[in-house]
């Protein structure tokens, strides 16, 4: 199959891949936009997606240096109630980690068969003797669990790259998956972030796992990518009518249960979604 | 991966570099460069595989960025980053003016708040798109056009009359003056009736209105974030050095399309740079209605290292390029200055112009020799993508015609955009009828005829005879009952010819919308969002397995996401139904009026219809260009725009000068010669000319074009002979 040509591997994008590869090839290949509901109460679910993107924007404006009582004035009157708290637990506990050279906001890329794996990073931070440490802050209600956050492709996707492609950030022509560390803070929960270390061992089973989903995914014709077996993957899907898997969205305690991540749908308040006025 | 489509102009490893290309590769890469030409001289080329050299150079990409006057342009270079043969560890970063001002503000927005004099600098900003802060734009002036009698004397659109405010607004930011000299500035130009001047004042009173109101709410249009980003952002040094630390070399393209508020901040911002490469395309500037300044995009040059130039137009066979040194020499001999070139060759010219031999009276006559031209090109082997139909506007009936004509003749065409709005879209029609039956409080039930076309494309299996027979008794405007009855209350024999199968699933769709009637008001968005999935997108349901359909009504709801972020507190404070309220504007063509895009891959080999200055931003030289019309006048007269002026608001206009007749004719002669020149600089081979005596809206076309080219055909017979 070929691929639209800037066509870029991401977490999200895998992660459809291997949830379900039609919804892949509906999305990414025939670009199809399917306006149904993702959860039910869609309401709920927009709000407490844009408190995670005013959080996130909160905690960038800090790491470039704007004046904490500016954003502690503009959190205490977040719509969202979470929201201070979440700002309050970060303050208390984050900050005494983020020692180092700070990339916020940063993309890095590796080529992989001709292709381009993309990872977006909340924060590198490039500390003494080249120690990489990637920061994601989450604001789901549940902290995961530590396998299931080893497991997940946005891990193994962005260590994989920071190993690949992090030596433009430090100056180095080789970084060693020793020198990673990725660490998921979970603002409700103001305990340390999990912290999962990266390894050779690691860093090779996923180039392997990486290359056989492309491959795998280059190698399918147009009939190829089928509906998944596991019909619990369509409640959460745009396309559930389109593949006659259902009528309902699926509801919100289902998507926390399911340890699903409303960041992951990719709903944040991004300036490139705000159409370029043409002047 | 590679892309041939970006490979004519863009990165191309496989393809032999000029000499004029090779001389700036071989240049340092720690300096700055003003790199200088004609159209097709390969300069966009050459900065692609300067960024190569970048990333070759070991520079992460994060620090390298792309500036272009629009997202588009700078394609070219991001797409050279899929090449096979790059191995570039990250994207780089590309941007516009109002990209890097919007991003800014809302980065910085702790900063600049309270300074900027915003109502709520603790909240959040609104970025407004230009559908909403038209729709704002109306909602503040409407009012006044029909209480205070503002703009009475025009008789134009009142759209047009909201898009020329914000026009104005915005002109100001990209040019650089306060907004509040709008008024004078329109004013003191102006040599006529004394009307003008009120209107004038009306503009200038809409304008400081908007302002206010946009202050107050937490509003940002595109004038407003440009002149928060210049005035505050730019100058603190926290986002100065923010902007510093994250871009270290820098590459513009077009910088002649570019406005003088982006120089002026480009002149500022080199210094900071460890490399530049600054691209001006020398006859360009076609974005002057748009506020684009030539001169001072010309005047980076001071601020560079080094100017490189490169001289030869690579597109343009010889034919075509006698017939731009014609141009150029009938225009001067037109305005009474020395001729520049000597007299092309008529035999030259003569191959490279052709026109029938008599023209048609009517413009199907010109769209019909148009047809034929094209399929005789096409069996002489010429590929149909190398074939492109330009006018200077391309209204719809004309672009139809041509369509139609190409069909038939079973020749592949292209359009720039498919010819109906989303507002016009059928699917967007069924969506936004069936909301109104289902929010009954709104009281915009729709006409009977609404329903019954709205059912069709919304039942599988119903047409429109019977779909007007089950509205003709199921439907009931009523104020207190659900207006749709159950399918059991219509008469037996009518149930029959409807058909059982269809009852049953009118039934149920009506059922649905009586429940959501009955419940408490969702936002109309995700109404949609609903009633798509749940009903209209099921089996046995229009929009099952429509996947065209899907992208419209994706794009209908995401036009009113954007509209309920932009106003959700404005309107729910002023207790109005954002969905009501919605309906209504679109109604009344404020909003809704972009065209559906479409991902299905154009076929790249196909002729391409375009309005001229599309093409010509497109960056893309042809063997072969079709001008439509060329009697018209559309080709160099300017938009009639009774409440803006690009000329007297743009940088150069010098304050207190009246702009008369002999300035519009000025003006008409630069326009037809940029335009005319940019599209031959596009072309290899040939430029054939349509025309008819009488154009699309049925007036004579004597326009200047004509006249120009007849010009340059006696003048080369003359030398020849
Ligand atoms: S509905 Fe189910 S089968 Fe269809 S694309 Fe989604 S996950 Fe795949």
């Amino acid at each position: 199959m070929k691929l639209p040509e800037d066509f870029d591997f991401t977490q999200s994008n895998l992660k459809d891949y291997l949830d379900c590869p039609y919804r892949f090839y509906l999305k990414y290949i025939l670009h199809t936009k399917w306006p149904a509901l993702l959860v039910d109460d869609a309401l709920v679910f927009e709000e407490r997606s844009k408190a995670g993107a005013r959080f996130h924007r909160l905690i960038q404006q800090y790491l470039l240096g704007i004046p904490q009582s500016r954003l502690d004035a503009i959190a205490e009157i977040d719509p969202n109630p979470d929201l201070i708290k979440w700002w309050e637990n970060f303050l208390e506990n984050v900050p005494h980690l983020l020692e180092g050279q700070r990339y916020v906001e940063t993309s890095l890329s590796t080529p992989m068969l001709n292709q381009r794996l993309v990872a977006k990073y909340d924060l590198v931070l490039v500390q003494d003797q080249s120690q990489l440490v990637i920061f994601d802050w989450k604001t789901s209600g549940k902290r995961q669990r530590k396998e299931w956050l080893l497991d997940r492709v946005q891990t193994r996707l962005y260590r994989y790259i920071l190993a690949r492609a992090g030596g433009s950030l430090t100056g180095t022509a080789e970084i060693s998956p020793q020198q990673i560390t990725m660490n998921y803070w979970f603002a409700p929960h103001p305990e340390a972030p999990i912290s999962l270390p990266y390894n050779q061992k690691a860093f090779q089973a996923d180039q392997t796992f990486f290359e056989n989903c492309i491959q795998e995914i280059l190698d399918r014709n147009e009939e190829n990518f089928f509906r998944t077996d596991d019909e619990r993957k369509c409640r959460y899907c745009l396309y559930r009518s389109h593949c006659d898997r259902g009528v309902n969205a699926g509801d919100l305690q289902g998507f926390d249960a399911f340890e699903l991540d409303a960041e992951d749908f990719e709903f944040d308040l991004d300036f490139d979604q705000i159409q370029e006025i043409e002047f | 991966m590679p892309s041939s489509k970006f490979n004519l102009f863009g990165y191309n490893s496989t393809m032999p570099l000029t000499a004029d290309q090779e001389k700036l590769l071989k240049q340092d890469i720690k300096s700055k460069y003003f790199l200088q030409g004609p159209a097709g001289s390969g300069k966009t080329r050459a900065g692609t595989h300067w960024l190569m050299k970048l990333i070759q150079a070991g520079i992460p990409p994060h620090q390298i960025l792309i500036f272009t006057p629009q997202r588009t342009l700078s394609l070219a270079y991001q797409n050279a980053l899929y090449q096979e043969e790059v191995q570039a560890p990250g994207p780089v970063n590309s941007l516009t003016l109002g990209g890097l001002a919007r991003r800014m503000v809302d980065l910085f927005w702790p900063l600049v708040g309270v300074d900027a004099g915003f109502g709520a600098p603790n909240k959040a900003p609104n970025f407004l798109t230009l559908e909403t802060a038209q729709y704002y734009m109306a909602h503040l002036v409407q009012p006044l056009i029909e209480e205070k009698g503002l703009f009475d004397s025009l008789t134009i659109n009142r759209n047009r009359i909201y898009a020329q405010i914000l026009d104005n607004l915005n002109k100001a930011a990209v040019v650089g003056f306060p907004y509040e000299e709008i008024g004078g500035r329109l004013k003191s130009a102006w040599v006529g009736d004394i009307e003008q001047l009120h209107i004038y004042d009306d503009v200038q009173f809409c304008a400081d209105q908007f302002r206010s109101f946009c202050l107050e709410n937490n509003l940002l249009d595109f004038s407003l974030q440009v002149e928060v980003f210049l005035k505050y952002l730019w100058t603190s040094p926290m986002c100065r050095a923010y902007l510093s630390q994250s871009y270290r070399h820098l590459i513009v393209d077009n910088i002649e399309e570019d406005t003088p508020v982006t120089h002026d901040i480009l002149k500022e911002w080199l210094p900071d740079f460890e490399s530049a490469l600054i691209i001006f395309d020398q006859d360009a500037g076609y974005r002057s209605f748009l506020g684009a300044d030539v001169e001072s995009a010309r005047s980076l040059k001071d601020s560079c290292d080094k100017i490189i130039n490169f001289d030869k137009n690579l597109v343009s066979g010889d034919g075509i390029r006698q017939v731009t040194l014609g141009i150029n020499n009938a225009i001067a001999r037109l305005k009474g200055t020395p001729q520049p070139n000597p007299e092309p060759s008529f035999e030259a010219v003569r191959t490279a112009i052709v026109s029938p031999a008599e023209n048609p009276k009517y413009f199907p006559g010109m769209v019909a020799w148009v047809a034929d031209q094209i399929a005789n090109l096409i069996s002489n082997d010429v590929p149909p993508g190398e074939i492109v139909v330009l006018a200077p506007f391309m209204p719809d009936v004309l672009r139809f015609t041509l369509t139609n004509r190409l069909d038939e003749l079973g020749i592949p065409n292209r359009s720039h955009r498919p010819s109906r709005s989303l507002r016009d879209e059928p699917a967007t029609q069924t969506m936004l009828t069936l909301a109104q039956i289902a929010f009954q409080s709104w009281e915009t039930l729709p006409e009977r005829i609404n329903l019954a076309y709205a059912l069709v494309q919304a039942i599988d299996g119903l047409d429109l005879v019977r779909a007007q027979l089950l509205t003709a008794y199921a439907y009931k405007k009523s104020e207190s009952d659900f207006p749709l009855q159950p399918f059991e209350a219509i008469p037996p024999r009518v149930r029959d010819r409807v058909t059982f199968r269809v009852g049953e699933r009118y039934d149920h769709l009506r059922n649905w919308l009586e429940k959501v009637n009955e419940q408490a008001e969702l936002p109309l968005d995700f109404f949609l969002n609903k009633l798509f999935g749940e009903v209209l997108s099921q089996p046995g349901y229009g929009f099952h397995d429509q996947l065209d359909s899907g992208n419209t009504v994706a794009m209908l709801i995401e036009s009113i996401q954007k509209f309920r972020w932009a106003f959700g507190e404005q309107l729910i404070s002023d207790e109005i139904s954002i969905g009501k309220e919605y309906i209504q504007m679109v109604n009344e063509g404020v909003i809704a009026a972009q065209y559906v895009q479409s991902w299905e891959t154009a076929d790249e080999d196909a002729v391409l219809l375009s309005p001229a200055y599309t093409f010509l931003i497109s960056n893309r030289p042809v063997d072969v260009q079709f001008w439509l019309d060329v009697g018209s006048p559309s080709w160099y007269q300017r938009l009639n725009q009774p409440l803006t002026h690009p000329y007297v608001l743009s940088r150069t206009w010098e304050h207190g000068e009246f702009w008369d007749s002999e300035d519009e004719l000025a003006a008409s002669y630069q326009t037809l010669q940029r335009l005319s020149i940019g599209l031959l600089n596009r072309c290899r081979k040939k430029v054939y000319l349509g025309m008819s005596d009488l154009d699309v809206r049925g007036y004579e076309n004597r326009g200047l074009l004509i006249r120009i080219v007849q010009n340059i055909l006696q003048h080369a017979r003359r030398e020849t002979s």
